[in-house]
């Protein structure tokens, strides 16, 4: 088991308690300055209507976080601010120490649609943003072939897109994702358009890819089992903007985690945990 | 069906219309000089062949030049439109309003401006086809799926890059499907400078056949555009199979 952290469970009421809840307004600077990813009142309005007021969350180096909420609270904002795509209007990312003002250098993003090229290749697309940083694709022909690999797209290397199924293609855009060893991998609901299915199996396969070098991940969903299975701490964004900060939940489960981990009653208790968060976002009343 | 099936119908079918063309028109009292059976077109295609030939291949140059005019200038100002948003507000309008003008109508202005000779009839060719080029390469260049660029931008993609590695790829097959509409539009604009003025050109043979009442020569002359624009079009569908088998429209094969 993971030895938790104490940059967030320390400020939380109950102290160090096994399952802790973290109002992550709270958060000292201490905190945010040992963080990977740290979001400090982070608020965006398009039009003068708000999408995003006033986050705050952080993400340690190594991490997995998930930020799960209902849709249409800004969770999508929030990872384009925090790529530096999206210009907040009031508030601040700091990613590993620096302040976000441009689109982040060498961070990685999955979307929900696998957003490959069609005129390029499986190996091809893998390859795409080692090619659009400027690197020679050939150098790094052998580690996307292995990573294509450990992705179970063996054989499929020289087809192209649309011949491969939705989960295929979505393997593809993670495998492109991750073979920029970013310094920060951003991922946006990237199992939303797949079947329940496949999407159980892309949550397993995602995390043996992650496990391999433990990029920190901030990862989108509102699946709520799929954020304790993957997670090491989960941020519930509040369903209605402004009533109430946003919550991070550490999730303590050991890894490599399994299908089997899923009945533990630990699990359970987290993801009703999160559910209860999530709630009492729409609720507009802080747990 | 088989391609040998289906090549196989197309000729049956087109013998069948000749067939009928051939002994339907002398027994519905059509007289020659109006139209032509297909074995005196074929005839006289043959006996003309030499100047069919010297005719055509100075048509196709003037229509291959304007279309190489047309493609250089209108993926140019696509790019100006899609790089420069004020450009775009200032441009398009004006573009669009040019568009609207029957270039046919300033036909004889170009005879004034650039000679009798190949100029004005390869800027016929060229400002029929410019337009649906421009427009498809603004499309094409210009309406990317803001992700992609998201994702060059994160992995430090510069606009030079985005542009060598996505838009230029992106737009290809919009720049196809606009030279199927330009290619025939340019091969119009050649034709049509041929009819204005000038003694070269397959227009210039449909014109002398007309002068002269010599229907069969008229017919001659149009199978030899015919033939033109069939291996033009085919040209640029071998294009698109090459070089473009990931299109949606090339999947099936």
């Amino acid at each position: 088991m993971r030895a938790p952290d104490n940059s967030l469970l320390s400020l939380s009421p109950e102290g160090r308690a096994p399952i802790g809840v973290a109002h992550s307004s709270s958060q000292s600077r201490l905190a945010a300055a040992s963080a990977a990813v740290s979001v400090d009142h982070l608020s965006k309005a398009f039009r003068g209507k708000p999408a995003v007021s006033d986050i705050s969350f952080s993400a340690r180096h190594n991490q997995f976080v998930s930020i799960v909420g209902p849709s249409g609270c800004g969770k999508t904002t929030v990872l384009k601010m925090i790529a530096g795509l999206v210009e907040p209007t009031s508030g601040s990312v700091v990613v590993n120490g620096e302040k976000v003002e441009a689109p982040l250098r060498n961070a990685s993003m999955v979307f929900q649609s696998p957003v490959l090229m069609p005129w390029r290749t499986v190996l091809g697309n893998v390859l795409f943003c080692i090619e659009l940083r400027g690197d020679s694709a050939a150098r790094y022909r052998a580690q996307a072939l292995d990573l294509v690999k450990l992705a179970g797209l063996s054989g499929f290397e020289n087809h192209y897109p649309h011949q491969l199924s939705g989960g295929m293609q979505q393997r593809v855009s993670i495998c492109r994702a991750l073979l920029v060893r970013p310094s920060l991998l951003l991922m946006d609901e990237p199992f939303g358009a797949l079947d329940v299915l496949t999407r159980e199996r892309m949550g397993f396969e995602l995390q043996k890819l992650w496990s391999l070098e433990r990029y920190t991940a901030l990862f989108v969903t509102h699946s709520i089992t799929e954020a304790v299975l993957l997670s090491d701490s989960i941020v519930v964004m509040p369903g209605m903007v402004g009533r109430m900060p946003a919550v991070t939940i550490e999730v303590d489960l050991p890894r490599p985690r399994d299908a089997d981990i899923m009945k533990h009653a630990h699990f359970i208790e987290l993801a009703a945990l999160v559910r209860e968060q999530i709630e009492a976002g729409w609720a507009g009343q802080p747990a | 069906m088989s391609p040998i099936v289906r090549a196989g119908k197309i000729v049956l079918i087109l013998a069948v219309v000749l067939l009928l063309w051939e002994y339907g028109a002398p027994l519905a009292g059509i007289p020659g000089y109006v139209l032509p059976v297909p074995s005196v077109i074929v005839a006289k295609f043959w006996a003309t062949r030499a100047a069919q030939l010297s005719h055509i291949l100075d048509t196709t140059i003037t229509t291959l030049l304007g279309l190489a005019l047309a493609l250089i200038v209108g993926v140019f100002l696509a790019l100006a439109v899609v790089y420069f948003r004020t450009l775009r507000a200032l441009m398009m309008p004006i573009l669009a309003a040019f568009n609207g003008i029957p270039k046919i109508a300033i036909a004889p202005l170009l005879v004034i401006w650039f000679g009798l000779e190949m100029e004005s009839k390869v800027v016929m060719a060229f400002l029929l086809a410019m337009f649906p080029i421009f427009v498809n390469s603004v499309t094409g260049l210009g309406e990317i799926e803001p992700d992609i660029i998201d994702l060059a931008r994160l992995s430090g993609g510069t606009r030079w890059r985005i542009f060598t590695h996505v838009r230029l790829y992106h737009a290809a097959p919009y720049i196809v499907d606009a030279l199927r509409v330009a290619f025939p539009l340019a091969l119009v604009g050649s034709i049509v400078g041929e009819f204005i003025g000038g003694n070269t050109g397959v227009g210039y043979l449909v014109l002398s056949g007309q002068l002269q009442i010599d229907t069969p020569l008229v017919f001659a002359a149009l199978l030899s555009i015919t033939i033109l624009a069939t291996l033009g079009t085919g040209a640029i569908g071998l294009f698109e199979r090459v070089f473009l088998p990931w299109r949606p429209s090339m999947r099936r094969q």
